[in-house]
């Protein structure tokens, strides 16, 4: 025992911790597998009968709108000789505690401290807005999650490659990865990422579809599946998402401003990425998580249709900022808990009725949060010292 | 006359060790006696017994006790007496025993014996005063099936109070307990030093961080938490805004509970009793840092 505590430099409290956190995570977990949701009941229940009663041939049909990659995941587990919701469940419950693992890694890299990597872990498998994804919605978001968090270990790793490869898995699996892309262009500006590295994103994403492709579902359909996705839940502006769709109003000029809202935010990314790219910076590891943190709270603000979970890339890596710098501790503290009130409004099937708390409170706080990462942003790029000059970005 | 009248106000008298002032008895006797009227004009409301007779009286030793303790922090006999009158007429103790007769303070005085004890380094009585005021608690206090909380303005009154309450009774104690686990975990490899300020600043901390998290909190739930705050404004008088804030939702809770409405929405007491829990953690954080 004190040999393998050596080799991986823990002590007994380390190793008691990191157990304990592991049993706690696990006992709520296995609390909540038993809920069943609509998510379940309309989706994934039906479509995995049906993987059960077509094989591989379901994937040539239509009535499927998530990423291929996502199917190939449900198709296994109607193989499988288990209860379906076990199953499903089970894996997402085991990618909880990878992705927990992975955020351990994280913090290590950025902070160097093993004390504050185990308590990433720990406190992973206790975040509302993580259990109740996998656990108790039947949710996937993990997934993704974890490849972004693998993106961002391999980041700090400088492996940019590895990194642009496990970013590409997001991307072949959830959209919604697509959040932080910006803070890509600007390390790729500022020569962290290669050109050639962006081409596992395409690459991985055609590579995924290909087997949906042979069983007959359309190349088309394929490659604009999530813009089929985008189609879909346009009843209103914001669902359930504290935006600013909840203080402008949701339920009115739908189509106008899905349109509207989308052009907005591209505008303002491309202004952001346009004022950020006109300098080279010293490119830290807090200067990274800051701008994913900042794309991943302003994308979803301004983007309409956002649903209750969106804003679990946030969460996550507003841990990470945080434990690079204590004195934020509570944007996580207040992201995860503005995450989690959306959770618990779908789940409590509020409908159309507001939660105790208006959305358009949650919006004006999520707003709050945006602008004191923002200016913590800006801070960072106001500082000489983390300027550089064109030159020494090239000789970097 | 006049001088001899303003002579005596505070004339000197001791008592052993014990030196007090004719203002210093004055205020006891008058802050005493106005603690008794308040009560009894409160009485009827529930049914007088022995238990809510003895639940009055030992809070006036618990005011005792909360002086003492501020003098032990302090030094400070002003803050010490006035700690023992603020707490002979705080509107929440007083509503718990002789009007809704719930006996809080039964429990509350074992927490503030294991804080005083754990100061004094006696770690392993107060260990058991903790745990024999948390028997104490638990045994007053009942498991609802039906909602998240039973009248405390706590977390669930945010993000909603009524589904998966079987679930969330377990989950929740779960989370609470990987919680409290971290801070063990953080307190033990910073190689932490338990101060005095510390540990006050943690007792406050812990009880209102578990009624805000842990299910089926009742309405009074914040008993401990009430008179821990006061003792820590009387400590540091900066935080004189942290006992305000949390009687008012005290207090509030109370009536939501007794009148069965209140004034203003819970969640958003339940906000104000985060950003108190918010305030409290960062100052044991930074006295736990050694930055304060």
């Amino acid at each position: 025992m004190s040999k393998i505590l050596k080799k991986y430099q823990m002590d007994r409290a380390d190793l008691l911790y990191l157990i304990a956190m592991t049993l706690i995570g696990i006992a709520i977990r296995g609390i909540l597998r038993v809920v069943t949701t609509v998510d379940w009941e309309m989706y994934w229940d039906p479509w995995i009968s049906d993987l059960k009663e077509m094989g591989f041939s379901y994937l040539a049909t239509d009535r499927y709108d998530y990423a291929p990659s996502f199917v190939y995941i449900l198709w296994v587990i109607s193989k499988l000789p288990v209860n379906p919701m076990t199953a499903y469940k089970g894996l997402h419950i085991v990618l909880d505690f990878a992705g927990a693992a992975a955020m351990g890694g994280i913090v290590m890299e950025a902070t160097g401290s093993r004390c504050k990597s185990f308590c990433t872990y720990g406190l992973m498998l206790i975040v509302p807005t993580v259990w109740a994804n996998s656990a108790l919605w039947a949710q996937c978001d993990i997934i993704f999650m974890l490849f972004i968090m693998l993106c961002f270990y391999e980041l700090f790793r400088e492996k940019p490659g590895r990194a642009m490869f496990f970013y590409g898995l997001a991307f072949a699996f959830k959209l919604q990865s697509l959040f932080i892309f910006p803070f890509l262009v600007i390390l790729w500006v500022n020569k962290k990422i290669r050109l050639q590295h962006f081409l596992w994103i395409p690459g991985l994403y055609f590579l995924s579809i290909i087997p949906a492709w042979i069983a007959g579902r359309p190349l088309m359909e394929l490659i604009n599946i999530y813009m089929a996705q985008g189609a879909q839940d346009v009843w209103s502006l914001s669902i359930k998402w504290p935006n600013i769709y909840q203080i402008i109003g949701n339920e009115y000029f739908l189509l106008e401003y899905a349109e509207a809202g989308t052009w907005l935010i591209l505008g303002i990314l491309m202004c952001i990425m346009f004022a950020m790219a006109q300098k080279r910076y010293r490119i830290t590891k807090e200067f990274i998580v800051q701008m994913a943190l900042f794309f991943a709270i302003l994308t979803p603000y301004f983007l309409p249709h956002m649903h209750e979970r969106y804003g679990c890339l946030a969460d996550i890596l507003a841990v990470i900022y945080a434990m690079m710098n204590v004195k934020r501790f509570y944007i996580p503290l207040l992201h995860i808990l503005l995450s989690f009130n959306s959770y618990m409004a779908y789940l409590s099937h509020l409908g159309w009725n507001e939660p105790s708390i208006y959305y358009g409170v949650w919006a004006l706080m999520e707003l709050g949060l945006l602008v004191v990462v923002g200016l913590d942003l800006w801070q960072y790029m106001m500082d000489p010292e983390n300027r550089i000059s064109r030159t020494e970005g090239e000789a970097a | 006359m006049d001088a001899y009248l303003r002579d005596l106000l505070v004339k000197k008298w001791n008592i052993g060790k014990f030196s007090f002032s004719f203002l210093d008895a004055l205020l006891a006797v008058c802050i005493t006696g106005t603690g008794v009227m308040l009560r009894l004009s409160v009485i009827g409301y529930t049914a007088t017994d022995w238990d809510k007779i003895s639940a009055m009286i030992l809070e006036f030793l618990l005011a005792v006790w909360g002086g003492m303790i501020v003098y032990f922090y302090t030094g400070a006999r002003l803050r010490a007496f006035l700690t023992y009158a603020v707490l002979v007429i705080y509107p929440s103790i007083i509503a718990n025993s002789a009007l809704w007769n719930r006996g809080s303070v039964f429990y509350a005085w074992f927490f503030l014996l294991s804080l005083y004890l754990l100061v004094k380094g006696a770690g392993v009585r107060a260990g058991l005063s903790a745990a024999a005021g948390a028997v104490i608690a638990l045994s007053r206090m009942r498991v609802s099936t039906q909602n998240l909380t039973l009248g405390w303005p706590n977390l669930y009154e945010i993000v909603g109070k009524s589904m998966f309450v079987d679930l969330y009774n377990r989950v929740s104690l779960l989370v609470l307990a990987g919680l409290l686990l971290t801070g063990i975990y953080l307190y033990i490899k910073k190689k932490v030093k338990l101060t005095g300020t510390l540990a006050l600043q943690l007792f406050v901390f812990l009880s209102i961080l578990i009624p805000y998290l842990a299910p089926s909190m009742p309405a009074w739930a914040g008993y401990t938490a009430d008179i821990g705050l006061l003792l820590y404004a009387m400590y540091r008088p900066g935080k004189f805004y942290l006992p305000m804030l949390h009687l008012i939702v005290s207090y509030s809770a109370y009536a939501n509970v007794i009148n069965g409405t209140s004034k203003l929405p819970m969640s958003l007491y339940a906000v104000i009793l985060l950003a108190v829990l918010t305030d409290v953690g960062r100052d044991a954080y930074r006295e736990a840092m050694g930055q304060s």
